[in-house]
């Protein structure tokens, strides 16, 4: 409220002068708004609650898959789809509110347009892969909860005085879902869907934006809801939705969360101002109807967000590799940080080159990264070198080395 | 901030060079191996015999007492543990060898007692293993119902005075569990205390005492990373700072519940007293029989002439040990009392004790090449 008050006067003042420098030539520079507020007739015209529902109840299937006295397959099931086994409506959740919701995050994983739309068979692919990992932790890793884990057998594993719960390959089926989700829901919803022309633009959108012509009741024409929308998946849970910034990193267990992280790493120092700006900026550039400036934007946004994947990925396989390579392998440390590493890994066929309708990694790139950590007995057996050639591997299809992703 | 760090050693290594001339001393030309043969043959492995007698003697006493639960068998298991877990204090930063996470099992407290006490959210209390009988002491996830804090709570904190304590031994319906759960936990510390020494002695040692190397892998860098690291989040934090509220463990606020031997009280600054002996001995390489100085820490500091504004580095260190054992003398025996009554004493001492983390940590690090192989994890 405070800083949008500040900023009219200097929004006005920016219009004014670059008005006057321009010399009525119609030409105006839109600024980066330092806030994401945007009003028509004095009310918002902001709005992304259907992402704000599938982080939070993303994040309460996380938490649920490690609840070995509550839940069962049936229950974490209905969690990823808010629907029962035949379709009917599912009260999984905690929060009433989500059980309320008709979304789910399972109808949005592996589902942007440009990535999906015509490539439904994978979709379902990766769809069910979820459910897989879902229904191995009640299978194989619930009846094992009071085994020490072994080569080939699910269990417990002490990582410093943390306990995990690993099946019989050393994966935490807990963190390969949630990882996975920041490619596959979040990262792959804002780059390959909400940020492309291929929806921004759809159908009259463009005339309608131009017009003013609103989405039905809303305050907001459907171009502006639709960048809101991307905007959601990285904010959506954000103390402060309007300036989330300050807290980023704090705000949810997804790429909210590794944004704060990267940032904090001095190498990419910065980069979550620039993700801020970027949407920011874009937000304004549709307001002016300047589509130009909006796809910029989105440019920015695929290269950057999809660097916080690849730092992650880069960042775990390291730490995995540090801990595995000493005289005493410390394997539950290793084991929780390289299943952090194969969920971020398998996130990487949904990043997005810039200009391009290509992912950093393709999926057979990914799959084929993923299968040298899955092979014989899994982590039990992967070496430090697989883990360093791996690391080079990924760091190679980026703008950044090992060394920086490393620290 | 890791790069901060580098950074910061990165200037001062070169400024040590720079210093010392193309003539001083070499870290390489110093010979660590009389180092590690010291530490394993006068300080690791003697501290490990006398500890595993005193796991041994620990057994034999619960098994009297369960076996005859009467107030004298329990004074003298008490006094027993008390003699075990002082000497426990001697072997805990040793973390090397064939057993992962050894202090995990022995000491992680808060001990997980019962529905009431601490972290009670969890389903395996010691009152619900004893009462179900289901329970695997080898397991991770069990760590917070043995060792030496589990006993704390088994022979001081099940009831305020001993005829009601005892009864828990004779006439509680689970009193045969209750029995018998005292004597699986100091098996338990027994047995994992004998595999350790078993494994020094039968071929760790030599390992141990022949990786001479200056890599990250060597004996030498990973023995000093575990000593600091034992100091700087078992000794200060574990024992003085989070019951002090100097961490975010407890919000910054004073925490009772986090003392060390919270359920006996009158014996957390004795507990905390050998450890810093321990530390101190350490870093001077005393012998552990004989308290005669070997070669250590010290004596490379000194090779290497490495100074803190005028003074040796080495007696920079151990004033700041003595400094810490002076504020910490002066604090009650009973550190619950202490945290109750006066957090800041406490935490006056905690400060002393940062003072040396700093010493320890970028100076003697700096001046033995050494790189800290342990980070705050990013916690999820």
């Amino acid at each position: 409220m405070k800083a949008s008050k500040l900023l009219l006067p200097l929004l006005l003042a920016t219009l004014f002068i670059s008005c006057d420098l321009t010399d009525n030539n119609n030409d105006i520079t839109i600024v980066t708004p330092a806030t994401y507020e945007f009003t028509r007739n004095g009310e918002s015209t902001v709005s992304f609650t259907g992402q704000t529902a599938r982080i939070k109840m993303a994040t309460e299937l996380f938490s649920a898959m490690s609840d070995f006295d509550n839940s069962t397959e049936e229950l974490l099931l209905q969690m990823y789809r808010n629907q029962t086994a035949d379709g009917g409506d599912a009260d999984p959740f905690s929060d009433p509110a989500l059980n309320a919701e008709t979304k789910s995050v399972k109808s949005k994983v592996a589902a942007s347009t440009d990535y999906f739309s015509a490539n439904t068979t994978v979709s379902a692919q990766i769809k069910a892969q979820f459910e897989e990992w879902i229904s191995g932790q009640i299978n194989e890793v619930f009846p094992n909860e009071n085994q020490l884990a072994e080569p080939g057998v699910a269990g417990q594993i002490a990582d410093g005085s943390s306990t995990r719960y690993v099946n019989g390959k050393g994966f935490e089926f807990n963190q390969l879902v949630a990882k996975s989700l920041n490619g596959a829901l979040i990262a792959d919803q804002i780059l390959n869907n909400y940020l492309s022309t291929s929806v921004l633009d759809a159908g009259t959108n463009r005339e309608d934006n131009d017009n003013g012509v609103l989405d039905g009741d809303s305050n907001y024409t459907t171009m502006e809801h639709k960048w809101d929308e991307a905007y959601g998946y990285l904010y959506g849970t954000s103390q402060n939705p309007a300036n989330p910034t300050p807290t980023v990193g704090d705000d949810d267990i997804f790429v909210n969360k590794y944004l704060g992280s990267v940032n904090a790493d001095e190498d990419f120092a910065g980069i979550a101002q620039d993700i801020f700006d970027a949407f920011a900026l874009g937000r304004a550039a549709i307001i002016e109807g300047d589509y130009e400036l909006r796809d910029l934007q989105a440019q920015i946004l695929r290269e950057k967000i999809s660097t916080v994947l690849g730092v992650r990925a880069v960042y775990y396989l390291q730490s995995g590799k540090n801990a595995l390579d000493q005289q005493n392998p410390d394997y539950g440390a290793a084991f929780h940080d390289l299943s952090e590493g194969y969920g971020f890994i398998f996130s990487l066929q949904f990043t997005r080159i810039p200009n391009t309708d290509e992912p950093y990694l393709t999926k057979a790139e990914v799959d084929s990264i993923l299968a040298q950590l899955t092979e014989g007995n899994g982590l039990w057996d992967v070496s430090p070198e697989t883990l360093n050639q791996l690391s080079t591997t990924i760091a190679d299809k980026f703008d950044f080395t090992v060394e920086e992703a490393a620290n | 901030m890791k790069k901060t760090i580098f950074l910061f050693l990165s200037t001062l290594i070169f400024l040590s060079c720079t210093d010392n001339g193309p003539s001083g001393p070499d870290v390489d030309d110093f010979d660590r191996e009389a180092i590690l043969v010291n530490w394993a043959d006068n300080i690791i492995i003697p501290s490990f015999q006398n500890f595993a007698a005193e796991t041994e003697a620990l057994k034999l006493a619960s098994e009297i007492f369960s076996a005859d639960p009467t107030l004298q068998n329990l004074t003298d298991l008490r006094s027993q543990w008390l003699d075990s877990y002082k000497a426990w204090q001697h072997v805990s930063m040793f973390e090397m060898g064939t057993v992962m996470n050894f202090r995990d099992y022995l000491n992680t407290y808060p001990t997980n007692a019962n529905e009431s006490s601490f972290n009670s959210d969890e389903s395996k209390t010691i009152q619900n293993n004893i009462e179900t009988g289901d329970y695997n002491l080898i397991l991770p996830s069990s760590r917070n119902t043995q060792g030496f804090p589990a006993l704390d709570y088994l022979l001081y904190g099940l009831a305020d005075n001993d005829a009601e304590l005892l009864s828990f031994y004779t006439t509680n319906d689970h009193a045969d569990a209750y029995r018998a759960y005292v004597t699986d936990l100091t098996t338990r510390i027994d047995t994992l205390t004998d595999t350790v020494l078993d494994n020094w002695i039968n071929g760790y040692r030599d390992e141990f005492v022949s990786n001479t190397g200056s890599g990250a892998n060597s004996s030498f860098n990973m023995m000093v990373n575990d000593f600091i690291f034992y100091y700087e989040k078992h000794l200060r934090a574990g024992k003085i700072g989070i019951p002090a509220g100097a961490t975010n463990i407890s919000s910054g606020n004073p925490s009772p519940i986090h003392v060390e031997a919270y359920y006996s009280r009158n014996f957390s600054k004795i507990l905390f007293m050998e450890s810093l002996d321990s530390v101190q001995n350490f870093f001077n390489g005393s012998n552990f029989k004989s308290q005669q100085s070997g070669e250590s820490l010290d004596d490379y500091l000194d090779y290497l002439k490495t100074m803190k504004e005028g003074t040796d580095l080495s007696t920079v260190i151990n004033n700041q040990f003595e400094i810490s054992r002076e504020k910490a003398a002066v604090l009650n025996d009973n550190f619950v009392a202490q945290v109750d009554n006066d957090p800041f004493l406490m935490l006056a001492t905690y400060d002393e004790l940062q003072r040396n983390v700093v010493y320890l940590k970028v100076d003697m690090l700096q001046a033995l090449n050494i790189t800290p192989d342990y980070f705050d994890s990013d916690g999820d």
